[in-house]
């Protein structure tokens, strides 16, 4: 509260401290360095030639700092191919969408930006993004070469707005051990909400904090059960939500009945606030996580013997949802051709290959689908194989964030107020109706 | 002596007023760049704020004219009185209204008080002569000097389902996760953050009280408590009004601690004012920056009441000194 202005001066002051007799750099910053530094390089080279250079700018979200060194390299093969353009990667590190949108609202944003498929209705709406498709075609690049429901994710009005850098899906990741220690058979692809809920009910042991399922009042992951059950969260013109459907409301009572039955749980049951961690720590012998749980097990639980296979079906059939990001270019961008030729350089194949191979994210091309990584690397391939399996994106149109608040709180009343599900969800759809009427 | 006086004094007149305005000069020259920045950051950024309030805006298209309505939707007038059943709902949110208005009336109400309280007794404690004293004043002191982001992480730890709190006190609280504590969880943070900072205006105001009143007193037969009640209290009258006006507008802005420990929720029970502004302004996919500028200045006004309320109670209720 009134602190917060002394602390900012003070956060200040510590930074430039801190700033001042730093003396171990964090390996991004040696990264940075080393870039800027090559790009200095290129310069000179350009020099002799006398060309045009094309600047082009590239922000995203620093997932990590390997991550963000990995692009640079990237980036750094694509200089040394092309002289021509000079690539300014500026990352946006705290609130992406907020410096991103103000950027846009002050006319100052890169050339190339991340678009988030959950943020993308509104970016067509107010058409800031340029069309790719006269600039795919110059390159002879296809719709049809990457994975159908990644790139029509990111198409609008018959154009495609952006080209999928990589995606997620939801696996069901299995804790191997505590399926041997109950003496059940491990999951398969093959699963139902029936193996599911039995599975969950041997291996539960509420005594030892150990529960069969993670059963999060998150909007990233309950989705999948009302797709399983043939319903949907939004109607396909995002018009009106479906949410309390009887199809949903049903959705919702199996995925709820798993924490009443308390053959399930939630991270904050066992004092955590991220069911990866429960995972990894062995409490939840179950839990639908996307591929960014593979190297955070990787790196914080070592030793856990897990598997993946894709969400077991519902009544309905096989849903799953789909996290995916792309490259888009501005409508304002002054150097479009240059930073299509970026973009390009960085969805092709080659590229992704690379970035596939160091474990950070899943290529989008189809022509990936057989690649030698995924044949060695099961998990990562139960979560690619998901993409082509029915999943939809995870995307509710213009009041997406309502949408996902409204879910949240919808499964938090069941929760924590042991509210009716049925009355619960029709809770969250009415104000997600009145949502949808303040956008006119 | 006047004839020949005048042309003088008159001389002497315009030679001040020349140093007068060197003066001036002088002194703008040194104000400038603080100037600069507040007409630009400030000023400009407040007007500007001022006229996107009655805009609707979504920082992705240029702003649209849209009158007063903005500040309708955020008070949702309504949505005050009961609708018939199937009535259609008004279009405009009733989060201000319903949990952001209340919230925050309830933290200061309930904050406000107890810090200030805290604190003076905190401050009358380090005023007496005992042992380790700058120990303690510095330890008090020390929450006030960390980042409140960091405090409030820490909490996050202690008041974990399995952690330090519920381990020591034998408790199974789901404290920040509860719609039934995570609020108080806050306020306890907040009190913990700010009494340190506001013990030490306290003990400014204490050790500024002459002890030759408290002599007098003491030699009239006051006892301890009658100094008290009718020396340091009326003595630091003025102090305790800065105290409480700074509690307040710090209060009516919490923002921090909200944010970093449970991001308004569980089910909206820890969204405040300040939170709900942000919320619209940056967290939303469609962002209402014009509803949240409206939302800003409503909170301003609101701030700017309570404080000349505030100010006729503690007036009233005797001098509040210069």
């Amino acid at each position: 509260m009134k602190a917060l202005r002394m602390t900012m001066i003070l956060t200040a002051m510590l930074a430039l401290i801190l700033a001042a007799c730093a003396p171990a750099t964090p390996q991004v910053v040696k990264e940075t360095v080393e870039v800027e530094k090559s790009v200095v390089v290129t310069q000179e080279v350009v020099k002799e030639v006398p060309a045009q250079r094309a600047v082009v700018r590239l922000s995203g979200w620093a997932a990590s700092p390997e991550e963000t060194a990995l692009l640079q390299s990237l980036l750094l093969d694509f200089t040394a191919e092309n002289p021509d353009i000079v690539v300014k990667y500026e990352p946006i590190t705290g609130d992406f969408w907020a410096t991103l949108k103000t950027s846009i609202a002050a006319g100052t944003e890169p050339d190339i930006y991340y678009m988030d498929i959950f943020q993308f209705p509104a970016f067509v709406q107010d058409d800031v993004m340029l069309p790719l498709d006269d600039l795919m075609a110059s390159t002879g690049t296809k719709k049809e070469e990457f994975i159908p429901s990644l790139i029509d994710a990111f198409s609008a009005n018959g154009k495609v707005y952006g080209i999928p850098k990589d995606f997620n899906t939801l696996g069901l990741f299995y804790n191997k051990d505590l399926f041997t220690q109950a003496g059940l058979a491990e999951p398969t692809d093959d699963w139902t909400w029936d193996d599911l809920k039995a599975a969950a009910q041997k291996l539960s042991n509420p005594a030892n904090n150990v529960y069969g399922l993670g059963v999060p009042a998150d909007a990233g992951r309950f989705p999948i059960f009302v797709f399983q059950n043939g319903g949907s969260i939004m109607t396909p013109d995002f018009q009106d939500t479906l949410l309390d459907a009887p199809e949903a409301i049903e959705a919702g009572k199996f995925y709820t009945s798993f924490r009443a039955e308390k053959i399930g749980a939630i991270p904050a049951d066992v004092g955590e606030g991220w069911q990866g961690t429960v995972f990894g720590k062995g409490q939840f012998a179950m839990v639908y996580e996307g591929g960014w749980l593979i190297p955070y097990l990787k790196q914080q639980f070592p030793n856990i013997n897990y598997g993946v296979v894709t969400p077991p079906a519902g009544p309905k059939g096989e849903g799953n949802l789909i996290f995916t990001v792309a490259y888009v270019i501005s409508k304002n961008s002054k150097n479009p051709e240059a930073a299509w030729r970026v973009i390009h350089y960085l969805t092709s194949e080659a590229a992704q290959k690379k970035v596939m191979e160091s474990g950070f994210a899943l290529p989008t091309r189809l022509s990936l689908q057989e690649s030698e990584y995924l044949k060695t690397n099961p998990a990562s391939a139960a979560i690619f194989r998901g993409a082509l399996q029915g999943a939809r994106p995870f995307m509710w149109g213009l009041v997406g964030s309502d949408v996902n608040e409204q879910m949240t709180k919808a499964l938090e009343r069941v929760y924590l107020e042991n509210m009716p599900v049925e009355e619960s969800f029709k809770q969250a759809a009415e104000v997600i109706r009145q949502k949808l009427a303040e956008l006119k | 002596m006047s004839t020949s006086s005048t042309p003088l004094a008159s001389a002497l007149a315009l030679r001040q007023k020349a140093r007068r305005r060197r003066e001036a000069l002088t002194a703008y020259t040194f104000l400038l760049p603080y100037l600069f920045i507040f007409l630009v950051f400030t000023v400009f950024s407040i007007g500007y704020a001022f006229y996107l309030s009655f805009t609707r805006y979504n920082l992705l298209s240029p702003p649209q004219w849209w009158g007063l309505e903005g500040y309708r939707r955020v008070l949702c007038i309504e949505s005050w009185f009961p609708r018939p059943e199937n009535a259609p709902k008004p279009v405009c949110d009733d989060l201000f209204i319903r949990k952001a208005l209340p919230n925050t009336f309830k933290y200061t109400a309930i904050v406000v008080p107890t810090q200030t309280l805290i604190s003076l007794i905190l401050a009358f404690a380090m005023d007496q002569k005992i042992r380790f004293r700058r120990l303690f004043r510095t330890i008090f002191y020390l929450p006030s000097v960390t980042s409140s982001v960091v405090i409030s992480l820490i909490f996050v730890w202690l008041f974990s389902p399995l952690g330090v709190i519920n381990q020591i006190f034998h408790l199974k609280i789901n404290w920040l996760n509860d719609p039934r504590y995570a609020f108080y969880t806050i306020m306890m943070v907040n009190i913990f953050t700010t009494s340190g900072t506001l013990m030490l205006i306290f003990l400014a105001g204490l050790q500024d009280i002459p002890t030759a009143l408290y002599e007098a007193a003491a030699i009239d037969g006051a006892n301890k408590l009658q100094i008290f009640r009718y020396i340091t209290i009326p003595m630091l009258r003025p102090v305790i009004f800065f105290v409480v006006t700074v509690g307040v507008i710090g209060c009516f802005q919490v923002f921090d601690q909200i944010y970093v420990m449970t991001a308004g929720g569980p089910l909206d029970s820890t969204t405040t004012i300040a939170y709900l502004i942000y919320k619209w302004a940056f967290r939303d996919t469609t962002v209402k920056m014009g509803q949240a500028s409206a939302l800003a200045f409503i909170l301003a006004l609101i701030i700017f009441v309570v404080t000349m309320l505030q100010r006729r109670v503690i007036e009233g209720s005797g001098t509040v000194g210069q």
